[in-house]
C-alpha cells in the first residue's frame, strides 16, 4: 500500500500575532507542523509499522518547510517530495488542491492522509477538495483506521450525533481528526537518521504543469482582523438570595437565555 | 565564529523539552515526594533515544554529538535533576568507560540493552574510605586461574540498585606499581553474580527520584576477559570518564538554573504587592536579570567545552570549569528563585524547593567544588 500525506506548515497559533493594517506582521511569528497533519503523519507510520505501507509525504512551500518534513523523516515518513513554487503565493485550498493532484497522479498511491484543516485558516477544504478532483471516495474527520485487505480499508468518523463505521475502496483519501492519535516524539536516532535523508524538490515544470493549468486562487483574503477577547464573567457578592433575584434577572433580561 | 546549534541540534531541543513537559513535569513532584525510583520513565527516556547518545550506530547509540548530548540533560534537568541524573549517569559513567574503553564482545553484549534503556550500569569508584581521595581506595580484585575475585565495598553509586541494573563497572586495586603505590584496574561485573550485592540508599535530601546504590563484593568471581582495557589502566580510565561526565553535571546545572529561573521569572510577575507585580521591584528585577547573565555565561562556557571535545581538542580544564561555574550559577539562581517566590518558595507546591535542593548535589558529585579549583588551579601551572 502507498500512502501520500499531505503536510502543511502554518504559523505557530499559540503564540501571540500581531496585526497591522489589515496584515499579519511576519516578524517574529514562528511556524510549526499543522496539528492535524502531524496527527496524518502519525496514521500514515501506524500503517508502515503494523501493514509494511510505504510512506511518502508532500508539502508545498519554499526552504524553510524542510526542518518540518525533517521532522516527519524522524517520525518515520521514508520520502518527501517539496513543492517549492514561488508563483503558488496567494494560493487558496483549490490551488492546493490541484497541485496535490499533480503530485498525486507522479505516482501509483491507494490512500491519501491528510489533516481534516488546518490551524491557521481553519476551512477544512484542501482534502475534500482534492478528492473530488481525483474523483475518489472521501471519508472526513477520520478518528481510527485499520487495514481490512490489500484494497480496502475500515475507517470510523466522528459524525455529530455519533460515530460511523465506514469500509472505503482504495484508492481514496481520509481526512483525519486530531483524536485518531497521538503523534510520538521523533526518537533521536530518528533525527540523526533524518538528517541524511535526501528531500526531493519539484516544482510545477516537474509536475508536469503550469501555473495556467491548476489555475489562480478562487478566493482572496483581504484583510486580517483580531477576533474579539473574551470578557472577564462578573462577580457578586452578598445575601444568597439576593445575589440569585439579581442572576436571573441578569439571565432573563441581558442574557436572555429563558425564552 | 558561529554560536548557531545545527538544525539537529535545535530539533534535539524542542523534542526532549516537550518529552520533559509532558511525561516529567507531571510526575516529577510526587516521586521526589516518594522518593521512589521510575523504572517506567526510565524506559520512556530510552525509547526517544536518551540513552547512548554518543555512541556509534554499530551498537545501536543515537550517534549524536557531545552538545546533542549536552543539550538532551539541560533540557531534562529544566525539568527534574533526578531523571536528568539517570541519564547523565546513564551516559557518562554506565555507557561511557564500556563504549570508550571496552573490547567488541563486551560492547556488543552489553551497549544495545544500555542504549536502549532497558538496561542501567553503575561506575563504582567511591567508598566509604575513598570519596575526593581515590586513592584510599580498599576494594581488591586478585587474578584466580582464569578469574578475577572481588573483595570490598563502594558507595553513592549511581543506577546500580534498581530493576534495571544489569551491572557495575567496578575500580579495584589488582596489584602495586613499581613506584609502590596501588595499580588500579576496572572490572565489570553483572547484577546476578554470587556474592555481590546492591543495596538501595534512602533519606536522600535530593535526587530523590534517582537511584543510589551501596555495593558489596564478598569472594565475587568474574572471567578474567570481564576486564575494561589493560591490567593498570583503570585509573586513567576513570579520570577521563570523570572528564566527559563533568560536562553532563555541568548540563544538570546550567539546565536547573534555566528551570529555576523560568519559574522564577513568571512568578515575579504574577505576583503583586504594594499594587504591582514584584516584577517591577528593582531589588526582584535585579535578581532576575544577574540570573539570566550568569545563565548565559554558564551556557557559553559549557558549550564550548563540549566543542573542544568534539572537535577533539584538550577539554578538561574547560570541562572542569563548566561542571564548577554551572553548579556555582545553579546554587544562585535556584537561591534567588526561592527568595522571589517568598514563603510559596518553601513550600513543594511550588517546585523552586526541589531545585533548590537538588542542586546541592552539584556542587559534590563527580568531584567537589575543591577539587574542581584544584583541578583548574593545576591546568593554569600553580
Ligand atoms: C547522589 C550521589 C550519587 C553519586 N554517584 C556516584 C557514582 O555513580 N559513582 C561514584 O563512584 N560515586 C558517586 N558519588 C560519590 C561522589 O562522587 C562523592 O560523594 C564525591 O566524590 C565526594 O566524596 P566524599 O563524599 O567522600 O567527600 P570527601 O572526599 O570526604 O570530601 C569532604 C569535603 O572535603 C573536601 N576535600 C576533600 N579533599 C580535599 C582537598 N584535597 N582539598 C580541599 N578540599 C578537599 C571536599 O571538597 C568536601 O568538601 C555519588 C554521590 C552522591 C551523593
Amino acid at each position: 500500500m502507498k500512502i501520500l500525506t499531505t503536510v502543511k506548515k502554518v504559523v505557530d497559533v499559540e503564540l501571540n500575532i500581531h496585526i497591522e493594517n489589515g496584515a499579519i506582521v511576519e516578524d517574529g511569528l514562528q511556524y510549526v507542523i499543522n496539528a492535524w497533519d502531524e496527527n496524518a503523519v502519525e496514521a500514515a507510520v501506524v500503517l508502515k509499522e503494523n501493514n509494511g505501507a510505504q510512506t511518502t509525504l508532500v508539502s508545498i512551500g519554499g526552504e524553510d518547510n524542510t526542518d518540518m518534513i525533517r521532522k516527519c523523516y524522524a517520525m518515520g515518513i521514508e520520502n518527501a517530495i517539496l513543492i517549492d513554487e514561488p508563483s503558488l503565493a496567494g494560493a487558496d485550498s483549490f490551488v492546493y488542491a490541484r497541485v496535490l493532484q499533480k503530485v498525486y497522479e507522479t505516482g501509483d498511491y491507494d490512500l491519501v492522509i491528510a489533516g481534516k484543516q488546518a490551524q491557521d485558516t481553519d476551512n477544512g477544504q484542501t482534502g475534500i477538495i482534492l478528492s473530488k478532483y481525483l474523483d475518489l471516495p472521501c471519508v472526513s474527520n477520520v478518528i481510527s483506521m485499520e487495514v481490512m485487505d490489500e484494497t480496502h480499508i475500515k475507517v470510523s468518523r466522528l459524525g455529530d450525533g455519533g460515530i460511523e463505521i465506514v469500509e472505503l475502496a482504495l484508492p481514496a483519501v481520509v481526512t483525519v481528526s486530531d483524536s485518531i492519535n497521538e503523534p510520538r516524539l521523533p526518537a533521536m536516532r530518528g533525527i540523526m537518521m533524518a538528517k541524511k535523508k535526501k528531500i526531493e524538490i519539484m516544482d510545477l515544470a516537474k509536475l508536469g504543469t503550469s501555473l495556467d493549468e491548476v489555475g489562480g486562487a478562487k478566493s482572496q483574503i483581504v484583510e486580517f482582523m483580531k477576533s474579539k477577547t473574551r470578557q472577564g464573567g462578573q462577580k457578586f457578592e452578598g445575601d444568597a438570595a439576593e445575589i440569585t433575584t439579581r442572576v436571573v434577572d441578569l439571565l432573563a433580561n441581558e442574557a436572555k437565555v429563558f425564552i | 565564529m558561529d554560536f548557531d546549534l545545527t538544525k539537529e541540534q535545535e530539533m534535539i531541543r524542542k523534542e526532549v523539552r516537550k518529552f520533559a513537559q509532558k511525561e516529567i513535569a507531571p510526575i516529577a513532584s510526587e516521586l521526589d515526594e516518594k522518593e521512589e525510583f521510575s523504572e517506567t520513565l526510565t524506559r520512556k527516556m530510552g525509547e526517544i533515544g536518551l540513552f547512548g547518545i554518543f555512541v556509534s550506530e554499530q551498537y545501536e547509540g543515537q550517534a549524536m554529538d557531545y552538545i546533542s548530548y549536552i543539550i538532551a540533560v539541560e533540557e531534562i534537568a529544566r525539568i527534574d535533576g533526578s531523571q536528568a541524573a539517570t541519564i547523565a549517569a546513564g551516559n557518562s559513567l554506565g555507557i561511557g568507560p564500556i563504549y570508550y574503553f571496552g573490547t567488541r564482545e563486551q560492547k556488543e553484549k552489553y551497549l544495545p540493552k544500555l542504549c536502549s534503556g532497558e538496561g542501567l550500569w553503575g561506575f563504582g569508584l567511591t567508598e566509604p574510605t575513598a570519596g575526593s581521595d581515590a586513592g584510599g581506595s580498599k576494594t581488591t580484585a586478585v587474578l584466580d586461574a582464569n578469574e578475577w575475585v572481588i573483595n570490598g565495598s563502594k558507595i553513592f553509586i549511581t543506577n546500580a540498585a534498581c530493576d534495571l541494573s544489569m551491572g557495575v563497572t567496578v575500580q579495584a586495586i589488582t596489584g602495586t606499581r613499581d613506584n609502590g603505590k596501588p595499580e588500579y584496574s576496572c572490572i565489570l561485573v553483572e547484577s546476578d553474580t554470587p556474592g555481590f550485592k546492591a543495596i538501595p540508599m534512602h533519606k536522600k535530601m535530593m535526587w530523590r527520584a534517582s537511584n543510589t546504590a551501596e555495593l558489596y563484593f564478598d569472594d565475587v568471581r568474574v572471567p578474567k576477559s570481564n576486564i575494561l582495557g589493560k591490567k593498570g589502566d583503570g585509573f586513567h580510565q576513570m579520570l577521563s570518564t570523570l572528564d566527559g561526565g563533568r560536562l553532563s553535571i555541568g548540563a544538570m546545572g546550567l539546565g536547573g538554573a534555566q528551570g529555576a529561573y523560568d519559574l522564577a521569572l513568571q512568578y515575579a510577575k504574577e505576583r503583586q504587592q504594594f499594587n504591582q507585580p514584584i516584577s517591577k521591584f528593582q531589588a526582584i528585577a535585579f535578581k532576575l536579570a544577574d540570573s539570566a547573565m550568569e545563565i548565559e555565561c554558564a551556557r557559553n562556557l559549557l558549550y564550548k567545552a563540549c566543542w573542544l571535545k568534539n572537535n577533539k581538542r584538550p577539554y578538561e580544564k574547560e570541562a572542569a570549569m563548566g561542571k564548577l561555574y554551572c553548579s556555582e550559577v545553579m546554587g544562585r539562581v535556584t537561591n534567588h528563585a526561592v527568595q522571589i517566590h517568598g514563603g510559596y518558595g518553601l513550600m513543594k507546591e511550588y517546585n523552586v524547593e526541589r531545585f533548590y535542593r537538588d542542586q546541592k548535589l552539584l556542587d559534590i558529585g563527580e568531584g567537589t567544588s575543591e577539587i574542581q579549583r584544584l583541578v583548574i588551579s593545576r591546568y593554569i601551572g600553580c
